[in-house]
């Protein structure tokens, strides 16, 4: 075990660290967006605000679901539920990289101790159209934050370029307090010694969602809600309100991620729910662009100039 | 001759991706030099370094100044030049502008007894220091990238962001910026070991200075320190042990660090009970360390490669343990979870992996390949035996898809479907076909090592080609997904190995199956676009072993495709040759001559009535040749089949020589057309020799 674990930060400390790094560095910190999500990505303070020439600049916890990686808290690395701490900066600054480094000697990290690498990982996203170029990042070999520069999302180029930095909390904490396990790390400790571990918040919750997920969601309900959620989108995109409409796309992913934890989508039928998503989604962010940035007839444009 | 500096360009960039970088420094000098040399700047040698924050070259004996040039450009005639009234041309006008000179300053000088317009300019000499900015912007955005991106608002594209510049014209900085970066005599240092970085002084000093701040800047240089510290650990460790350091992997580490350190490092023996394919997979696909092997077995010893501060060897150490700990303690359990069934309970789980949109599941494919393997195993003949372990392992082969272990660790397909058929009291022979069926995996792979494996591969790639073929998706030049090239490669050099299986046949078949399984397509267009994409694969294969490529394409030209026949009568032909260079040079020249000369509609159906002696001697040759060569090829001697064409050589050289075909008698010349279809005939099943050339060198 590693000598790092004494002093230590807990979890709740290194969220709250890192939101104060990050509101030093001039970000909005928001709160987790109160709808399912697969990826902070994901989020519209991410993927929506991506677009456009404003300035943006924003730090977030965000809960993220993936259905399909439950391990009904029995794999001390997988869970179904987890956190990520995202932070999305337009233009992206020149010290980035510096920046994110001084982020983590502000979790406790010294990184002159440790072997801190920046290795190629691009990233694409075929649902929203999106991609760019970055890295993961690996302390002493363990991958700990995702970092892209965004190029492309919805089919429209990103101008300026935003930078994405996205920690994986658990991960990260994991390697901060030396312990092997998620379920061991330390959330909150009381003055009085009192600590809850993260298996004391969310163990149950990982093996209730493990089974619900796997075993009991209604299936004949998620395919309907599916449909609805596809319809909704596509009626408030006609009354030009594309946040809204957004919401039903992160609704409609989540819904088909819990089909495909059911195991009740086959093969042939997957690539087609990924293209109905891909088309709402692509079809928020023209709108987007066109309602909120100010394109008039984006959608058209776009199509013109490829 | 005017004073000479170094000139050192450093670009420092955010971490550059390790392939990348590798062979954007392989360019780096060509693209220096150009660069140089189109702005006349005279130089001397250069050298070329690169971390991944980091690509600069170091030039000698770089000129102050550039050259005074005179130049001196011919234009048209003078009659072209200048109109009755003496007033330039169009013509003259267009050349003056052409080379950047005044209309009026074109001279008229005579030449080899005619006269013509001359135009002349001088280029000054120009000092270096004010062309460098352009120069070396030229050189930064002259570097090829894979994948280029943008960054904050700037326009400029590079791999990853470039973050600062260092150029120095001797003790002189020259003026450049790039994105955001303006050009300076600063270098960043290593982020660890020595992170304030340096001012260089002078050109000269731009080596030593980034040595100093323990950076090792060249990536031969990290190599070699790398495998020489492992060749250290080595013996260090005692008899047995033995580092592997794949290539990919090793030029991966080595642009994945500015100062390498390799350290030893350890995982708990109880994970050497898992297949060792996935620890190694684990340790070098994610992770990128270097396994350690003892007596040919796996250690459970790795050797990690650090960027940091070995100082603090020991933090490193443990955290990378601790990962592999935790991928292992993943892969034990897959494992572990996965041989809880027989692999026969996986084959039906195949529906739920995608083979292709078009052409169904993993399950479909399954059942497609054992009706092939069938088929393939009654054309070559097969006992019984071997039949059943074909089609068994053909049943068992994509099972290990959806077992936990290969969707966590993709490289170790059909090597986990072996040892989970192994530990459900699978054949041997089974099992070994099950992991070999991927192979040839790359170029200078083995193929299968026994038959069960070798037919299982054919079913599965020709399988695997035709399907593709069938729906459209041929592979293009930059995109082949389902490598159908190697594919394609790995059916002949199998159909080599002495398969005696029909390529044609198995395409047909493969593409039947198709058909019965309600996969739209048009059978004749499919097979045609196969046929011309393995014979196209037949030839790069052929010419890269040596065989002349004229004689591939004479051999193709008879219509032969299996790839045995056409290897063997490729090989014969070049021998044939080489042995009688010339009686076969000269018989293509005869063949050439008769084949251009014949009427190809006149028949060959000749009257002996009418032939003269020299025609009576080659219709002679040419019955008894037409009798050896379909002797020969029925009894697959290729090489008898030449030696009878080869001695057609005199009788066709006398008939041309003492004959004249285009006779004024009409049923003459009409006779002497069949004669020369009857010679060209005997040909026709052999090789085509009007495509041979005439000269071998």
């Amino acid at each position: 075990m590693s000598s790092a674990s004494k002093n230590a930060p807990t979890f709740q400390e290194v969220i709250m660290r890192l939101q104060e790094f990050w509101a030093s560095q001039g970000c909005v910190i928001l709160q987790p967006y109160d709808n399912e999500v697969g990826a902070g990505t994901n989020a519209p303070a991410t993927t929506l605000r991506a677009l456009g020439p404003d300035t943006w600049r924003t730090a977030y916890v965000q809960g993220c679901r993936r259905p399909t990686d439950g391990r009904y808290g029995e794999n001390p690395n997988r869970l179904q539920f987890y956190y990520q701490f995202q932070v999305l900066i337009k233009p992206s600054p020149d010290d980035i990289q510096e920046a994110y480094l001084a982020s983590l000697r502000a979790i406790g990290i010294n990184t002159d101790e440790h072997d801190v690498r920046f290795v190629e990982d691009d990233w694409e996203s075929p649902t929203l159209g999106a991609w760019g170029l970055g890295w993961e990042v690996w302390i002493d070999g363990m991958e700990v934050t995702q970092f892209t520069y965004f190029q492309q999302v919805g089919g429209f180029e990103c101008s300026p370029v935003p930078v994405e930095i996205a920690y994986g909390l658990e991960r990260l904490t994991m390697f901060v307090q030396g312990v092997d396990s998620v379920y061991d790390i330390v959330w909150a400790k009381g003055p009085d010694g009192v600590t809850f571990t993260y298996g004391d918040v969310y163990l149950e919750n990982e093996r209730e969602y493990s089974a619900y997920n796997f075993e009991v969601a209604d299936t004949a309900f998620l395919f309907q809600e599916f449909a609805d959620r596809e319809a909704e989108c596509l009626k408030t995109l006609e009354a030009g309100l594309p946040l809204p409409a957004y919401d039903s796309v992160l609704k409609c992913c989540h819904t088909f991620n819990l089909l495909d934890a059911r195991g009740v989508i086959s093969a042939t039928e997957r690539m087609g729910y990924i293209l109905r998503v891909r088309t709402l989604a692509k079809a928020c962010c023209e709108s987007y662009m066109e309602h909120v940035v100010g394109l008039p007839g984006a959608a058209e444009r776009k199509e013109g100039t490829r | 001759m005017s004073n000479v500096r170094t000139l050192a360009f450093e670009i420092g960039t955010e971490e550059i991706p390790a392939f990348d970088l590798k062979n954007a420094t392989e360019k780096l000098p060509q693209i220096m030099a150009s660069a140089l040399t189109d702005a006349r700047i005279a130089f001397g040698g250069m050298e070329v370094f690169s971390t991944p924050r980091r690509m600069a070259v170091v030039v000698r004996g770089v000129e102050e100044e550039t050259a005074q040039v005179d130049e001196t450009f011919k234009g048209p005639s003078v009659a072209i030049a200048f109109d009755e009234a003496g007033a330039p041309t169009k013509a003259a006008i267009g050349f003056a502008r052409g080379k950047g000179v005044a209309v009026e300053s074109l001279e008229v000088r005579e030449e080899g007894g005619a006269e013509y317009v001359f135009a002349s300019r001088r280029i000054e000499s120009a000092r270096t220091i004010g062309l460098l900015p352009e120069v070396l912007r030229g050189v930064i955005e002259a570097i090829p990238w894979p994948k280029s991106m943008r960054w904050a608002s700037y326009p400029e594209v590079f791999s990853r962001p470039v973050r600062w510049l260092v150029a120095l014209f001797g003790d002189e900085v020259v003026p450049l910026s790039f994105a955001g970066a303006v050009a300076g005599r600063h270098t960043e240092g290593h982020r660890v070991l020595s992170p304030a970085g340096t001012d260089i002084a002078r050109a000269d000093e731009y080596e030593a200075a980034v040595r100093q701040l323990k950076i090792v800047p060249a990536q031969d240089e990290r190599r070699a320190l790398i495998e020489e510290a492992v060749r250290a650990m080595e013996a260090d460790l005692g008899e047995g042990f033995t580092a592997v350091l794949p290539e990919k992997t090793l030029t991966e580490v080595v642009n994945l660090s500015e100062a390498p350190t390799p350290l030893l490092a350890s995982f708990a023996e109880e994970f050497l009970a898992v297949p060792e394919e996935i620890i190694v997979d684990a340790m070098l696909m994610h992770q990128r360390y270097f396994p350690l092997y003892r007596d040919g077995k796996l250690a459970n010893r790795f050797i990690i490669v650090s960027n940091g501060d070995d100082r603090f060897a020991d933090n490193i150490i443990d955290g990378n343990q601790r990962v592999v700990a935790a991928r292992l303690y993943d892969a034990k359990f897959f494992y572990e979870e996965d041989l809880k069934r027989p692999l026969e309970a996986y084959v039906d789980r195949l529906d739920e992996v995608v083979f292709q949109e078009k052409l169904g599941t993993m399950r479909q494919k399954t059942s497609r390949v054992c009706r092939l393997a069938e088929r393939l195993c009654l054309d070559a003949a097969l006992e019984a035996e071997e039949a059943g372990k074909v089609a068994r392992a053909a049943r068992l082969a994509k099972a290990d898809l959806v077992t936990n272990a290969v969707i966590e660790f993709t490289s170790v397909q059909g090597i986990m479907g072996s040892y989970y058929a192994e530990a459900a009291g699978e054949d041997a022979e089974v099992a070994a076909a099950i992991a070999d069926h991927y192979r040839p995996r790359f170029a200078g792979d083995d193929i299968p090592s026994g038959i069960v494996g070798r037919m299982l591969a054919l079913a599965d790639k020709v399988d695997t080609i035709c399907g593709l073929f069938a729906i459209g998706q041929l592979p293009t030049g930059s995109s082949d997904p389902f490598a159908l090239r190697r594919a394609a490669l790995g059916v002949i050099s199998i159909l080599q190995s002495g398969l005696d299986v029909s390529l044609d046949g198995a395409i047909q078949d493969a593409l039947r199956i198709y058909q019965e399984d309600g996969v739209p397509f048009d059978a004749s267009d499919a097979h045609a676009s196969i046929k011309d994409f393995f014979v196209t694969r037949m030839k790069v294969m052929l010419k890269e072993d040596g065989c002349s490529v004229d004689a591939i394409d004479a051999v193709l030209a008879a219509g032969v495709w299996e790839p045995v026949v056409v290897e063997a009568r490729v090989r014969a032909l070049d021998v044939a040759r080489t042995d009688a260079l010339e009686a076969f040079a000269d018989l293509s020249v005869a063949y050439a001559r008769a084949n251009n000369l014949r009427d190809a509609d006149a028949g060959s159906l000749y009257d002996p009535a009418l032939f003269n002696d020299s025609e009576a001697a080659l219709a002679r040759s040419i019955e008894a040749a037409r009798t050896e060569v379909a002797e020969a090829l029925a009894g697959d001697d290729y090489p008898a089949a030449l030696a009878a064409l080869a001695a057609l050589r005199a009788p066709i050289d006398g008939f041309f020589e003492a004959t004249m075909i285009m006779d004024e008698d009409l049923a003459l010349r009409a006779n002497r057309m069949k004669l020369l279809n009857a010679f060209v005939e005997v040909f026709a099943n052999v090789a085509d020799f009007g495509l041979l050339s005439s000269k071998r060198s």
